[in-house]
């Protein structure tokens, strides 16, 4: 009853000085709740129904036109009642235009060659009215809008696909069987597959994929999985099913979940270092009125009980106002992304689960953190109240330590439990500290590098100074708060500009930036005279010949085809490999064993393989590997091993290259590499043209993929951007606590100054130099700390140039200077009203 | 009664030991009033400090009814001054965040007694009050402070009450005010009452008084 009552009755006084403390837990837990209930939201309106996902219980899918094999199994399965319906769907990727012969524009589609019947599951949407396969009948198309916006057509107008000219019946606003989430490279077009054979896209070479979806009866998906499994293990095709599929998808978002809300833990861990360092102050504020309840009677078991309710008690609180910023935050979402909630529909809302984890990690934090500072209650002795005396220390205290252990095995439960990983949660942990520690010691020698200024001609400047390196001064958490937000911000945009910087180095310097796909041999001459016409005395076209091969054996042992392992996505050799042949080596590479062919064509089959399928595989020069090209077994002899530099992609990359002679005659396709001008409407005339010219020919703009490139880039840093701003936000209001934790000793000492002569003037100025140079120093500890962590990123990871940049560093030091030093100030702004007098006679 | 057994309390003042109570023994039977008078430093609030239990001699047994406190562990020492002794502060030291109503049930709630509220009103009426329930410690003159913190002490009834220097911080006319309280409260409920104080005066109201200089008893009256 006096605890409830107690822990009540003195919130009612003491949530002023630890509104911080709330607003550190509210801030944390608002960035958990949020960032799991838009994951869940996003993967809740993506695979709510993945039978709708793949639009079929089971889809087998194939580069080539299906085998009698196939079909014949298929037939048979559909005879015993285990397939209860069947449609064939094509997709391939080709450019489409308007018409309109006078519109120099073109766009690559994912095109889908549908037959009445589509889609198993789900249903296509249409903006106006409903889809129906006759809309699409005699050459009719479907599209998306954002099509017609980039072609500037409507409804009703005609459209060139290959050779035929479709008329745009409808616009499709969702569309079942699409797997989100896997790059793209056009919108979706869809039409009858009546109409395909027409255009002339299924000419040689072109990259189509032709889908079987299924239709089965419910308990037989997995058991007809499994054995279609095995009695097309030597066809090449890929079966998938929708439960396979839904797992996996749920996987992903399952660990996309925990990771990113990991950026939310340790937003919530800073918040926690600030409950920390209120928790001390304010219990040092609270020596007497402790020490007359033990006058009265409580026992310290009781006192402790008070205030672990008043925590647990500011910990709801704060997880409540966290979960309520995280609602308004999920409801501008909408708002905010406009753009990508145009491709799927999504229904942002807080998650029951988000929340529940959320406020649970929110109070388990308040408590880890505030339980070791609290156990000082304790040494408090009710004597305190006859005489003067300091807050007992005992040497070491068996309790305190026991609690430290246990508040950071708790933590690490949490953050496992979070993270859903021990290894992450470890690295994690490991990670923070390990900064933490860094930004920590770095502050640590800038206060020393100050110490200087203790000797100062200005007085203020002294005495600033002097406040810093006072021992008690909450200085080492600021420092750590403010400095870790600023690195976060300037890590992440020192990355950017490095990342794009180098991305658009490789674009500009007059190398290729186009590929031109699906050219055939006998478009090769024209193709090359179009872009000398274009290009008159500059760059020319490369033809680089492809093939495409599997790899059926190595050194007589047969390599497992399409195996289970395979579809679930672990590395086979037995994929499907795009090949080429040539004489010499690419400037991307390098020779690291065996001998490369001299120019000579041979009949003798001899490859080069990657420097990777040696790792992996063990592949040696002088073994034999067996390909099948074009439906035969081709054996060769692995002559060299490449390395490639896939950094460069100008070259492009390729893991196996044949010495020239053999495949010559064989019908293959080529990719073109161009340079295409730099004007923008000159390209569009260009990429038209092309397209015209040659129907079948796609067309991938570099510029464009860049662009792309750098608006992924742009997303992603605005991402750590914005937590970066928000763990600014809370060194913010941990330095707002230490300011208000230490303003009644700030406005005694103002007052005596006042007292000796100084005026409102100077204690502005001390307080404006204090905080100003625990800016710069906050600042330079972020900024030391993103100069190191971009060029270590640069260096190891994408093994790229570092740019500096010291306009940013210096940017981000003065642009964190003025933030902490107008909090500083403005937060103390009581101890320049206070009157000294006033001061004086209440001490 | 209570009793004092050759009690020492020593304490290091600027690494050197500074003995503030000497070999001290002393008998204050029951009911009975003592004042305890002396020069600044001559270990009178420690005296009244070690009886509440709220410090440790450094040798030496105090018996209270019988029990020797020394022996206590903090939690039991916290559980005789919530059950028997009520103590009242020269600096009042009322609980900032709580109001005067407010730290006159502490102590019950803390006994976990019964009818909390209604025994705080009556405690504030006795103080002449009861118009103040509502205020802070800060908005309360000091005479009124320790009008409150003398309620508070005497909440649970205790059967021994201390006081340290009551009226030091007071003019005169209210300090007199609240010696009357006490010593009324003595007189009506029976309990044993010390008193620390300087004045003489006040000190010739109790029963016994007690003289010390350097720590020791120099001189022990007791009133005919």
């Amino acid at each position: 009853m006096f605890v409830v009552l107690m822990a009540l009755r003195e919130l009612r006084s003491s949530w002023r000085r630890l509104a911080v403390f709330f607003a550190c837990i509210a801030i944390g837990v608002g960035s958990i709740v949020t960032l799991r209930s838009v994951i869940q939201s996003v993967r809740n309106g993506l695979a709510h129904e993945s039978r709708t996902m793949l639009s079929a219980d089971l889809v087998i899918s194939s580069n080539d036109p299906f085998t009698e094999g196939v079909l014949n199994r298929v037939a048979v399965e559909e005879g015993n009642g285990r397939i209860s319906q069947k449609i064939e769907t094509i997709e391939l990727p080709t450019m489409v235009r308007p018409a309109d012969k006078s519109r120099d524009i073109a766009r690559m589609v994912e095109l889908r060659a549908v037959p009445l019947g589509f889609p198993l599951y789900g249903s296509v949407e249409l903006e106006s009215g409903s889809y129906s396969h006759a809309s699409m009948r005699d050459r009719g198309v479907l599209v998306k809008p954002e099509l017609l916006a980039q072609l500037n057509l409507d409804i009703g107008e005609p459209l060139l696909i290959g050779n035929e000219t479709f008329t745009i019946r409808g616009v499709i606003s969702s569309e079942p069987g699409r797997d989100i989430g896997v790059f793209s490279l056009g919108s979706r077009v869809m039409i009858d597959v009546v109409d395909l054979s027409t255009t002339g896209l299924l000419s040689f070479g072109s990259r189509v994929s032709y889908q079987l979806l299924l239709r089965v009866p419910e308990p037989l998906a997995d058991e007809l999985l499994v054995d279609l499994q095995r009695a097309f293990a030597n066809e090449f095709v890929r079966i998938r099913s929708y439960r396979r599929a839904d797992n996996r998808i749920g996987e992903n978002f399952q660990q996309a979940e925990n990771y990113l809300s990991l950026a939310g833990l340790v937003i919530l861990i800073l918040g926690g270092i600030g409950v920390s360092s209120v928790t001390r102050v304010f219990i040092h504020q609270k020596i007497k009125s402790v020490a007359i309840l033990k006058c009265v009677g409580a026992t310290t078991r009781q006192i402790l009980a008070v205030y672990i309710g008043q925590i647990l008690l500011l910990g709801i609180a704060g997880s409540l106002l966290g979960v309520i910023l995280a609602g308004f935050v999920v409801e501008m979402i909408p708002l905010l992304v406009g753009e990508v909630a145009q491709f799927i529909e999504i229904d942002y809302g807080l998650t029951l689960s988000a929340v529940l984890q959320g406020t649970s990690v929110g109070l388990a934090v308040s408590l880890i953190f505030s339980l070791v500072p609290l156990l000082a209650l304790r040494h408090i002795k009710p004597s305190v109240l006859l005489r003067q005396e300091a807050l007992a220390k005992n040497r070491i205290d068996l309790v305190q330590l026991v609690a430290t252990t246990a508040a950071a095995f708790m933590l690490m439960l949490v953050v496992t439990w979070q993270a859903g990983s021990f290894q992450v949660a470890f690295i994690l942990t490991s990670g923070f500290l390990v900064v933490a520690g860094l930004l920590y010691t770095a502050g640590v020698i800038l206060v020393r590098v100050v110490q200087p200024l203790h000797h100062a001609r200005s007085f203020a400047l002294r005495h600033a100074v002097r406040h810093i390196t006072r021992s008690g001064s909450q200085t080492g958490v600021v420092l750590l708060a403010v400095g870790l937000g600023t690195f976060f911000i300037l890590g992440v945009r020192r990355l950017q500009e490095n990342l794009v910087e180098n991305f658009s180095m490789q674009v500009e310097e007059g190398a290729p930036d186009m590929f031109l796909l699906d050219v055939q041999k006998d478009q090769r001459e024209a193709l090359a005279q179009f872009i000398t016409n274009f290009n008159g005395n500059g760059p020319t076209l490369t033809l680089i010949p492809v093939l495409r091969a599997r790899v059926v054996a190595v050194r007589g042992q047969e390599v497992n085809l399409d195996s289970f392992e395979d579809v679930r996505g672990r590395g086979s050799l037995s994929r499907e490999y795009t090949v080429t042949y040539r004489s010499s080596l690419e400037g991307n590479e390098q020779v690291s064993g065996g001998t490369w062919w001299d120019s000579t064509p041979t009949e003798e089959v001899e490859v080069s393989i990657e420097e990777s399928l040696q790792g992996r595989f063990g592949i040696q020069p002088g073994d034999q590997m067996t390909f099948n090209i074009l439906g035969r077994d081709v054996t060769a002899l692995v002559s060299s091993i490449r390395k490639v530099d896939w950094g460069d992609f100008r070259a492009g990359g390729f893991m196996f290259v044949f010495r020239p002679g053999p495949f010559e005659d064989l019908p293959h396709t080529y990719i073109a590499t161009a340079h295409g001008p730099s004007d923008v409407k000159a390209r569009a005339e260009l990429v038209s043209g092309l397209v015209r010219r040659f129907s079948n020919v796609s067309v991938i703009d570099l510029r464009e993929v860049l662009v792309t490139v750098r608006n992924v880039i742009e997303s992603v840093t605005l991402g750590v951007t914005t937590v970066g701003v928000v763990v600014l936000l809370s060194g913010v209001l941990i330095l707002l606590g230490a300011v208000s934790m230490t303003k009644f000793q700030r406005i005694y000492e103002s007052a005596i100054l006042k007292t000796l002569g100084g005026r409102t003037k100077l204690v502005a100025t001390i307080l404006l130099l204090e905080y100003g140079v625990v800016g710069v120093i906050a600042g330079a500890v972020g900024a030391i700390g993103a100069m190191g962590f971009s060029w270590a990123v640069a260096y190891f990871v994408f093994e790229m140039p570092w740019v500096s940049n010291p306009i940013l560093s210096i940017g981000g030091i003065v642009l964190t200077a003025i933030i902490v030093a107008v909090t500083g100030v403005v937060a103390s702004a009581d101890v320049l009203r206070h009157k000294p007098l006033a001061t004086l006679r209440a001490e | 009664m209570i009793e004092f057994r050759d009690v020492s309390k020593t304490v290091k003042s600027g690494g050197r030991p500074l003995t503030i109570l000497d070999s001290l023994n002393l008998v204050i039977p029951s009911g009975q009033s003592l004042a305890i008078v002396g020069p600044s430093g001559s270990g009178k609030s420690t005296l009244l400090g070690l009886l509440a239990g709220l410090d440790m001699p450094t040798t030496g047994e105090i018996l209270v009814n019988g029990e020797d406190i020394t022996k206590l562990s903090e939690d039991n020492l916290a559980r005789l001054r919530s059950n028997t002794i009520g103590f009242v502060f020269q600096f009042f030291h009322l609980v900032p965040s709580l109001t005067a109503i407010e730290n006159i049930s502490v102590p019950m709630e803390i006994a976990n007694l019964s009818d909390v509220a209604d025994r705080a009103h009556s405690l504030i009426n006795q103080v002449g009050l009861t118009g103040r329930a509502g205020h802070y410690p800060s908005q309360l003159s000091g005479g009124e402070q320790q009008r409150i913190a003398i309620a508070r002490a005497l909440a649970n009834s205790p059967s021994i009450v201390l006081a340290d220097e009551p009226t030091g911080n007071l003019d005169s006319a209210t300090g007199q005010h609240i010696m009357d309280l006490l010593f009324e409260f003595h007189r009506a409920h029976g309990t044993t009452f010390v008193l620390v104080t300087h004045d003489t005066d006040l000190a010739s109201r109790a029963d016994i008084r007690l003289l010390l200089r350097d720590g020791k008893s120099v001189e022990e009256i007791k009133r005919k």
